[in-house]
């Protein structure tokens, strides 16, 4: 499986994995329930919608960029950069919504460690892409 | 950069439209960066602070709760749910009774006007009978004290942040004004409860959160207060540097990892019980200040106390029957001689509302270090749902399942079954009879018009009734039953010796002599008690009729509307209409008129009625006895203090 492939699939199917996640948010809203909307548990429907939000951003990101690697002459992403890009898409999000599994008053769980580190995946693979683009002539 | 697949051509000359958006980019980034500039600058200009009322404004220590919401969200909606929070607001179209505009009172010879402006209300006032243009100057009301009982409006004076008062309050659960001296257990007669000042003087005290007076001159003060109404640092003292060592995450999960017990910030949960309810108590009790000298630093930087703390720093807790600060006791008296009778039974126990604290600690529970105001209620509950703040706060922000006995069972299991309880009560284990609270925290406290429970934990005994004149739990429910009975039955039960009784005593109902021949706290308590449900299951309601008709035109406005709410809890009275305000030949045709609607309506026509009573059998008064009651009544002046 060719980069683009590989990020083309990533994201469709991370994309399926956070719209569902979004229909069950909706159905948490739909049931009234309090472990999800209680004012006392704000912190974890906060945690979940970013984690709803990030995931499938993310997934559109992913979506980009292997359509970008089909379409731009000369675009491809290096090894690291790709798999960058693809594990912060995934730990930006799963520490977010790590994080609203167990909370603490107004603070999160600590999965939510794993949101810093997925970002730092992500800001090198999304930089990298970007220079990658750059150098392009 | 190309593509596999080429665009159109851009038409018209690239490098001038390249130029342009350039400009246009350029343009706007400086329009952004100006408009932030103005924006911070403009956002750190201070409004001026109103001059007519007190102001909020924060000391170093305190931090204010929109500070603490973002952290613990449960436990601020929960305080926001609370009646704490509304108990001095700021007056504004959203808290106001709904008909201020355009109210029109009288009272005393007085005429009043409010009128909205903007979003302020005005008062003016004329003599009463005098033309319109009479009508004097405008005052804005300012400031509002209470929500859900009684709501008192203050309003600006000449003097600065000093408050008036506007001579009437706000009846909430009716929908109606009433003369503030109609919302007080206090003598019949022209008077005023509040003069102008009393605001800056009292109030402050504990209706707000860390209030400072700021004395001026003679009645002149500069008052400024932490937060309107009884905030999250009323409790948990001042949160600035919880909040400050609190934005290291660090240091937040290594408290959310130990038990949670957090050196910058007063938890009342983790105290023992004494300490506990002094948190609570430095408002909810009655006390005094050491001295005049402490007054002055008082009134400057407000309290010293801060939750925690082992005892109230300036003040002193009054109990009339310890032995604590003598000298401070000995001030006290010798400067208001009524101290303790406006304020205490004979025996101490606590008979105004507002001063649990002084009940709590007279109770054998508490001296068990364990027992608090937190045993039997909470601030944060768990369900945090707006249907169940709601019920929580309206029932006295009991826990859920203080309903029942499940409180005292905690240390005294062995009444956990059904046969425990009642070899105790000598009551059917669910009967109203059966519920600790009903005979060791009888409705003998007053208070916002109507009979509360004591929070001193006792046992019911005859003798404070022929003693002190405090209504015994038991002839509190049983209102048809004599002195004697009860007598005979503690005696029986309990081994009590019966105290030396008075013929009537022995012949008539404790209640009915209390409400006939009482004072004005005693009749209150039985008229409230004749609208209270175990109390009519218990005594049989179908005789209260004609004596709370009577009561109705009692000179005590507090008794009448006691008196008329309970009658309104009668079976043909729903919805009863009776204005306790209104003047005194108004009231005797009330007590014609609910007489006979009784006598003709709902009377038993079989007739039956017992005479402890003071009945007739077919429900006339006794009448000789009620003369002689009525001749008897004890007519001393009733002025309880709130």
């Amino acid at each position: 499986m060719n980069t683009s492939d590989r990020h083309l699939r990533f994201g469709w199917w991370s994309l399926f994995a956070f719209l569902t996640l979004g229909v069950v948010l909706e159905a948490l809203h739909g049931f009234k329930l309090g472990w999800y909307l209680n004012v006392d548990v704000e912190i974890r429907r906060l945690m979940f919608t970013l984690a709803h939000a990030h995931g499938t951003l993310l997934a559109l990101v992913n979506i980009a960029a292997g359509l970008t690697m089909r379409t731009v002459k000369g675009f491809e992403l290096a090894k690291a950069p790709s798999f960058s890009l693809l594990w912060g898409s995934v730990l930006l999000p799963l520490g977010f919504f790590l994080g609203g599994l167990v909370i603490h008053d107004g603070d999160p769980g600590l999965g939510v460690l794993l949101v810093p580190i997925g970002a730092l995946l992500l800001l090198y693979g999304v930089g990298s892409a970007a220079r990658t683009l750059g150098k392009i002539r | 950069m190309s593509s596999s697949q080429p665009n159109d051509q851009p038409t018209g000359d690239p490098s001038k439209t390249s130029l342009w958006v350039k400009r246009f980019g350029y343009l706007a980034l400086a329009w952004g960066v100006t408009m932030t500039a103005v924006s911070l600058l403009t956002g750190s200009w201070k409004s001026t602070p109103p001059t007519n009322r007190p102001i909020k404004q924060l000391t170093p220590e305190y931090a204010s709760s929109d500070s603490c919401q973002s952290c613990h969200p449960g436990n601020y909606a929960s305080w926001h749910a609370s009646f704490h929070r509304t108990m001095t607001q700021v007056a504004s179209v959203d808290n106001v009774a709904s008909d201020m505009d355009g109210l029109n009172l009288s009272f005393h010879g007085t005429d009043y006007r409010v009128e909205r402006k903007g979003a302020a209300y005005f008062v003016r006032n004329k003599p009463t009978g005098t033309p319109e243009a009479a009508f004097g100057q405008p005052v804005q009301i300012v400031l509002l004290t209470g929500s859900h009982n009684l709501q008192i409006y203050w309003t600006e004076t000449d003097e600065g942040r000093t408050l008036g008062q506007l001579p009437f309050a706000y009846v909430v659960a009716e929908k109606k004004w009433a003369p503030m001296e109609h919302t007080f257990l206090v003598p019949p007669g022209p008077g005023q409860v509040y003069q102008q000042g009393d605001w800056n003087i009292a109030c402050y005290n504990c209706h707000v959160t860390q209030g400072r007076q700021r004395f001026v001159t003679a009645k002149k003060y500069d008052s400024q207060v932490s937060e309107f109404g009884i905030s999250c640092e009323a409790c948990h003292s001042g949160g600035r540097e919880h909040i400050e060592q609190n934005r290291n995450p660090l240091r937040r999960f290594a408290l959310h990892w130990s038990d949670g017990a957090d050196k910058t910030i007063a938890n009342p949960a983790r105290m023992d019980g004494p300490t506990s309810s002094l948190v609570c108590g430095q408002c909810h009790s009655i006390w005094a200040f050491k001295s005049p000298a402490v007054e002055i630093p008082w009134s400057r930087g407000g309290a010293q106390y801060r939750p925690g703390g082992k005892e109230l720093d300036s003040r002193w807790i009054v109990q009339p029957t310890t032995t604590d600060h003598p000298e401070e006791r000995d001030a006290l008296l010798k400067t208001d001689p009524h101290f303790m009778t406006e304020r205490f039974w004979g025996d101490g126990m606590v008979r105004v509302t507002g001063r649990e604290l002084n009940g709590v600690m007279a109770s054998p529970c508490y001296q068990g270090k364990q027992f608090s105001c937190l045993s039997c209620h909470e601030m944060h509950p768990a369900k945090t749902d707006a249907a169940s703040l709601a019920t929580w706060a309206r029932t006295g922000q009991l826990k859920p399942e203080l309903t029942s006995n499940q409180s005292c069972l905690k240390c005294h299991p062995g009444l956990q079954t059904a046969a425990g309880l009642t070899a105790h009560t000598h009551h059917a284990a669910e009967s109203s009879g059966s519920s600790c609270y009903n005979c060791h925290m009888p409705h003998t406290t007053y208070g916002l018009l109507r009979a509360i429970r004591s929070h001193q934990i006792s046992n019911p005994n005859v003798r404070e009734s022929t003693e002190l004149g405090r209504p015994n739990a038991c002839n509190l429910c049983h209102l048809d039953q004599t002195l004697a009975w009860t007598a005979g039955k503690l005696g029986d039960w309990y081994g009590q010796k019966s105290p030396a009784l008075a013929p009537d005593d022995r012949e008539l109902s404790a209640g009915v002599q209390w409400l006939l021949k009482g004072d004005a706290e005693q009749r209150l308590l039985v008229a409230w008690s004749m609208g209270w449900a175990p109390a009519q299951k218990t005594s049989g309601s179908d005789w209260f009729y004609p004596f709370l008709a009577f009561e109705l035109n009692d000179p005590y406005a507090a008794v009448r509307f006691a008196t008329w709410k309970s009658l309104q809890s009668l079976p043909g009275f729903s919805g009863y209409e009776f204005d306790y305000t209104v003047n005194d030949a108004k009231q005797k045709e009330a007590v014609a008129q609910a007489y006979q609607k009784w006598w003709f309506e709902q009377r038993n026509k079989q007739g039956g009625y017992r005479p402890e009573t003071m009945l007739e059998p077919e429900g006339s008064f006794r009448q000789e006895l009620l003369d002689r009651m009525i001749q008897q009544r004890n007519h001393r002046k009733v002025y309880l203090a709130e």
